[in-house]
């Protein structure tokens, strides 16, 4: 949220003419002549602007009390104690008790001259004339915002309309209703889509992308020589249904989450010992192609209804930072608490709806219509729930644990009292007591035999209250403003929004993001699922979608994407088929050139965009050439995934990502540090990442288990470095790939007696680092 | 993507790249030549590095800088601004220091608590947290009127190091390499130091954004100056060197035929360049890191503190080739180190100068002993300054309406003070160089007009001065 605050501070004058334009439709303005007026422009404004902006401005770094004078509505409405003028009573006004040093002492630098504070009374005895033409300034903290008109201004919060499909060029190339709006946005760019791409690169590409693996050879083989007309389709179906795909589309999801382990550093130290739990349940609901909207609602109120399985969907915010004071001190309480609840509204809204409500935090958003006491809204309904460690065994299970536990608690406290008694008695302890003692013992020693493995549990919200929160005046939740009804964002729900009233307030919020009548919340997640699929989203602020993020590239298409979504009862497998069976999916990676110096970026998909593999899918893949890639779904997480045959999606990651092996490993390729929400991951190539492919043992392991496969295959180089390029790449060596292969293993007059390493070993090391297993094309 | 024109050799045109700027860059301008440029480089995938020596636009004063830099914003009136007024109204708030600082804060004027000397021939006064780099100040260059665009950290941070307040571009060194390649093929182009922790921002100050990978800062912690433990998997226990370099061939031979089958793509390129770069850093890194090679002397004259050796580190960089060293001075893992001037000037600053002040001292004299000091320029400063006033009982709030940047070597004026402060120190009111101005005249030290260094990316020819900047020339010897 700094940075974001920051931005607010630097595009200042962006705000002011945002907010001018909010206002001036809605000023009631008062008639003053122009005489007034101008006597206004001459005395009084330059001396609030000299004496009073510094502090009570929307320029200023936060309006001091509450209180703004850069216009008159906000001198009427006034600030924490009370408004600041009556016009017409200028002994009433607090503005002129302030000057005088009588209530407040204003400005606290210097008192006015008897000639300023004379002109003006005499400013508010007229009325306090102000030019209309800027007046509500102050409306735009919140006081009168028309939801109507502001929905209507920005594009992501208007209603998503099915859009009808656009006219284009060649219908002969479109598959889908996406290619439609694609290759209309290449015809106005005087762009063309790129021919198909072959079928071993399209079986890869559907491999990797879908599930985050590679394909075998067979498989290839299969696909590039049958010819029923619907191979293509029938592979993404299969492709889509496989297990693996959870694995590889939750990782995307646990990014959103900022799932993590805990280990969040000073005073967020605490572990997450059971996050896997959501992880897992994760992949299981993308795996059952939960509905959309269901797994939404599950994450936010999956524990409402009692259902032990949708309540560990609320990991989504129990696994967030729960920050502590270090001494107790009530302002720095006061801040954890705060801190702890931003997480919450920033992920939930960010995550789900791509807004920056946590911006409104302390002031109202200055680019959004997202006035603090909304923030205030949703976080009231945080403030009730808390985040709780909770069995998610069957109850049986439970109440055997805890019953066997206490069984061996009370022995044990029994045996002690025995233990005691007896050395107080000392030599006089008789024969009785110890032989009652040594009873005790063999019960206890046998009741904690008896003790059955302890029952599973998972992070997760619970209900603890149903109160509103009051405004936090200017974030410090020590200073409480007005009462901020538990209810939804007004931006998306209208001026009045229905109040939440059970519990917490989860329900209906789940209800709320997960409604169809929200444009953003079906907006963002087709936009997530675009990138991923393409390399590039249509709105390039995956988790911005207000005023202050991109627009979308195809509009039309990502609306058209929306509603299909709606319309297919949420299913996200639905959207990827839609996606994945397009022709606009379907495109060579090939580089133009023609095309290039129109579009470099390729915004308008003239192809598919061959792009870098993420750590996880790179680390899957060397180690299913190898071999040794243990498939089995979920548990507990790695803390060295170097060490481990586990998917990468089963690594432990902390908050920091300084707390684990793991951590290190995937933060050299790329992989966010969880201590917020992601939208993309960004891309490096750095030298030290290539010190790792050349110099670190897990290289040089994989590469010896690698030879060891392919020596077990056959003993011929050809065969064996034919059979090397099958796994690693799906594809036969060329003539000279061969060639370079038979040379370097066999010329051998440079090798050390002091290498430690044979030709082989070298080799499959070399073939394991190479670009083309890195990258999806 | 295609080679960019400062990746490809020019000698494939049959002329110099200073003849083509001089053919056509001043009739076409820069973007004219580019394209020509892309046009030929389609023709050639394998010319040469990216970070091979490429002649400037014009003569350069200074062939490499060693950027000294002191997050956090350090106080001018603290360290090289001295303004005796101050005392004189101390506690008061004189219209002229009446401006909204960060936050908001309403103190009156603060006295420096650090005493202040003259020194150097025109008796530059000093103050006593700075004693050994005083006794240099006839080789420094002084920008007493330097001011920036956000009193926030993060953003000017940013603007210092890469010419905008967000991190979207190419940064100062980035931009360095691009323009003149490096004079070393087995280290890094571009090195960023810290002890500790990275200054704020971390990778965004030496990042390439959208230049290609080759022309990326390479980080250093030099907390541990263990030459293995600088860069994990630095060594290879495997293989002997030379069996390593036919590993390598066969890796950049098979990627070579990737990059053949798939055309253009920028980055596969990075990443072939990146690997080379690996490599040689396995056996140059050790060496170039290896402080232990120095003499006792040297090493007695840099002193103790790990930023000292950050500055003879950076001398060895230099020395080595590396285009650019950004040496930044972090304290205690702490990002900005020089924000605990907030609360305490008297105990942050001094800490601050301590664990510099003798380690630059030596690196202006040991650049000077070498005789590299004249084609080496040396700049000291943070992304902005503190008020006059006081914030708190001995702090200072941030001020980015005026600061002190100074630097040395590369062909700046030697003791010389340019532009200043208000009488208080808080507003840069004469001869006002804003970073764009700094960032113009960096480059021109460097023989690159900062207008034609250009890169086009996204339909757009981008520069590190954006449409600002105007060089300093009287700052120039």
């Amino acid at each position: 949220m700094q940075i974001l605050c920051l931005l607010t501070l630097t595009l200042g004058s962006v705000l002011h003419t945002f907010a001018q334009n909010e206002q001036n439709s809605k000023e009631v303005s008062q008639d003053f002549t122009p005489q007034q007026i101008e006597a206004f422009e001459t005395n009084i404004r330059p001396l609030l602007v000299k004496h009073c902006y510094e502090c009570h401005s929307q320029d200023s770094k936060s309006a001091k009390g509450g209180l703004l004078l850069d216009s008159r509505a906000g001198l009427l409405k006034g600030g924490d104690s009370g408004v600041a003028i009556i016009p017409g009573k200028p002994n009433d006004s607090l503005l002129i008790s302030s000057v005088k040093y009588q209530s407040y002492e204003m400005p606290p630098d210097g008192k006015l001259t008897v000639k300023e504070i004379e002109l003006l009374s005499q400013w508010i005895t007229n009325g306090a004339p102000w030019p209309s033409s800027e007046g509500p300034k102050a409306a735009a903290a919140g006081q009168t915002i028309n939801w109507e008109q502001a929905q209507q201004r920005h594009w992501a919060f208007q209603p998503v309309v099915h859009p009808e499909l656009p006219a284009v060029t060649n219908k002969d190339w479109t598959r889908s209703a996406i290619d439609y709006f694609v290759l209309s946005k290449l015809d106005a760019h005087a762009l063309a889509p790129a021919p198909e791409a072959d079928r071993r690169t399209l079986i890869r590409r559907l491999y990797l992308d879908i599930l985050g693996v590679q394909p075998s050879q067979e498989q290839v083989d299969r696909f590039v020589t049958s010819d029923a007309p619907d191979a293509y389709a029938e592979l993404v179906d299969r492709l889509l249904s496989s297990p693996q795909y959870g694995e590889k589309w939750g990782r995307h999801w646990l990014d959103v989450a900022r799932y993590n382990e805990g280990f969040g550093g000073f005073t967020d130290n605490g572990p997450n010992p059971h996050a896997w739990r959501y992880r897992d349940w994760v992949v299981r609901k993308l795996n059952a192609d939960l509905p959309y909207n269901e797994f939404v609602r599950q994450q936010i109120a999956g524990d409402i209804n009692g259902d032990v399985e949708s309540s560990i969907g609320t990991g989504f915010l129990a696994l967030g930072p729960t920050f502590r004071t270090d001494g107790g001190d009530p302002d720095s309480a006061a801040a954890a608490k705060s801190e702890t609840l931003d997480d919450r509204v920033d992920t939930l809204t960010r995550g789900f709806m791509g807004l920056t409500v946590a911006c409104a935090r302390c002031h109202d958003h200055k680019f959004d219509p997202i006035p603090t006491l909304d923030y205030y809204s949703l976080a009231g309904i945080f403030n009730n729930s808390a985040s709780v460690v909770s069995p998610i065994s069957a109850q049986p299970i439970v109440d055997a644990f805890n019953q066997a536990q206490n069984e061996f608690n009370r022995l044990t406290n029994e045996l002690k009292k025995a233990n005691d008694e007896i050395k107080k008695a000392g030599d006089k302890a008789t024969a009785e007591q110890k032989a009652s003692r040594d009873q005790l013992q063999q019960q206890r020693d046998k009741a904690q035999t008896q003790i059955p493995t302890r029952f599973d549990e998972a992070h997760t919200l619970r209900d603890t209250g149903a109160g509103n929160m009051k405004v936090a005046l200017r974030g410090d939740i020590r200073k409480p403003g007005p009462e901020a009804p538990r209810r939804f964002l007004r931006i998306v729900e209208g001026e009045d929004p229905p109040l939440y009233e059970n519990g917490s307030g989860r329900k209906q919020l789940a209800d709320s993001v997960a409604s169809k009548e929200n444009p953003l919340t079906v907006r963002v997640i087709a936009n997530r699922l675009w990138m991923h699929h393409f390399g590039r989203p249509i709105v390039m602020s995956p988790s911005n979608f207000g005023t202050l993020g991109n627009t979308p590239s195809h509009p039309l298409l990502l609306d058209w994407l929306a509603s299909e979504l709606v319309a297919n009862n949420w299913s996200l497998k639905r959207l990827h088929r839609e996606i994945l069976l397009s022709a606009t999916y379907r495109q060579s990676s090939r580089f133009n050139d023609a095309h290039f110096a129109i579009d470099g970026d390729n915004k308008y998909l003239w192809r598919y965009s061959p792009r870098r593999l993420d750590v996880e899918l790179w680390r899957d893949t060397i180690i299913q050439a190898t071999g040794e890639l243990d498939t089995r779904l979920g548990g507990p997480p790695q803390q060295d995934i170097l060490r481990s045959n586990r998917r990468t999606v089963y690594a432990s990651t902390s908050r920091n990502g300084d707390q684990f092996a793991s951590d290190r490993f995937l933060k050299l390729f790329d992989f966010a540090a969880p201590r917020a929400s992601i939208a993309k991951r960004t891309t490096t190539t750095v030298p030290t990442q290539f010190l790792f492919l050349l110099n670190s043992s897990f290289m040089v392991d994989r590469a010896r288990n690698f030879h060891k496969r392919l020596s077990s295959y056959s003993q011929d180089p050809i065969a064996k470095i034919e059979y090397a390029y099958s796994l690693l790449y799906n594809r036969p060596p060329s003539a000279e790939e061969i060639n370079i292969g038979v040379e370097f293993v066999t010329v051998t007059t440079n090798q050390s007696s002091d290498d430690k390493l044979d030709r082989w070993i070298q080799y499959c090391q070399a073939l394991l680092s190479s670009n083309e297993l890195m990258f999806i094309r | 993507m295609k080679k960019k024109s400062p990746t490809l050799d020019p000698s494939i045109l049959g002329i110099s790249r200073r003849e083509m700027l001089g053919r056509f860059g001043a009739g076409f301008g820069t973007l004219g030549l580019q394209q020509m440029l892309s046009q030929q480089a389609s023709a050639t995938t394998d010319g040469a590095s990216p970070l091979a020596p490429k002649a400037p636009h014009f003569a350069p004063r200074a062939k490499r800088i060693i950027q000294l830099f002191m997050p956090g914003g350090p106080s001018q009136v603290d360290t090289f601004d001295h303004k005796p007024l101050i005392e004189k109204y101390a506690g008061q708030r004189p219209e002229l220091v009446d401006r909204k600082s960060l936050r908001n804060t309403k103190n009156g004027l603060m006295k420096s608590p650090f005493g202040f000397k003259q020194y150097g021939e025109n008796g530059k006064w000093v103050s006593d947290i700075f004693p050994k780099v005083a006794e240099k100040v006839d080789d420094l260059c002084f920008i007493h009127s330097m001011h920036t665009d956000i009193p926030e950290h993060a953003g000017a941070i940013l603007m210092f190091n890469l010419g905008h307040i967000q991190a979207v571009r190419p940064s100062l060194g980035s931009w360095l390499v691009y323009g003149l390649g490096a004079e070393t093929d087995n280290l890094p182009g571009f090195v960023a130091m810290s002890p500790h922790a990275q200054a704020r921002g971390k990778a965004a100050n030496y990042s390439n954004s959208f230049l290609p990978g080759a022309y990326s800062g390479c980080y250093v912690n030099i907390n541990s100056m263990h030459p293995d433990s600088i860069v994990s998997d630095l060594k290879n226990q495997y293989l002997t060197r030379g069996t390593q370099r036919e590993q390598a061939d066969l890796l950049a031979k098979l990627n070579q035929i990737d990059l053949r089958n798939q055309q253009e793509d920028a980055a596969l390129e990075s990443s072939i360049q990146a690997m080379e770069m690996a490599f040689r850093m396995q056996f140059a890194v050790p060496e170039a890191f290896d402080v232990t090679r120095e003499t006792q002397r040297t090493l007695d004259m840099y002193g103790p503190t790990q930023y000292a050796k950050g500055c003879l580190l950076a001398r060895r960089l230099v020395e080595r080739g590396v285009r650019m060293v950004q040496l930044s001075l972090t304290i205690d893992g702490y990002d900005i180190a020089w924000d605990t001037g907030h609360g305490d000037i008297v105990g942050g600053h001094k800490r601050l100068a301590d664990a510099c002040d003798q380690g630059i001292a030596a690196l202006l004299e040991d650049l000077k002993q070498r005789g590299m000091l004249e084609d080496t320029l040396v700049m000291w400063g943070g992304e902005f300054g503190r008020a006059p006033t006081s914030e708190g009982q001995k702090g200072r709030d941030h001020d980015h309406y005026g600061f002190t940047v100074w630097m040395a070597g590369g062909g700046v004026k030697p003791g010389y003070s340019y532009g200043a402060t208000d009488e208080f120190g808080l507003t840069a009111v004469e001869d006002r160089v804003h970073v764009h101005d700094l960032h113009a005249t960096l480059l021109h030290i460097m023989g690159l007009d900062h207008e034609q260094l250009t890169y086009r990316y996204s339909g757009r020819d981008f520069r590190l001065t954006d449409v600002h900047g105007n060089v300093v020339h009287d700052i120039l010897a």
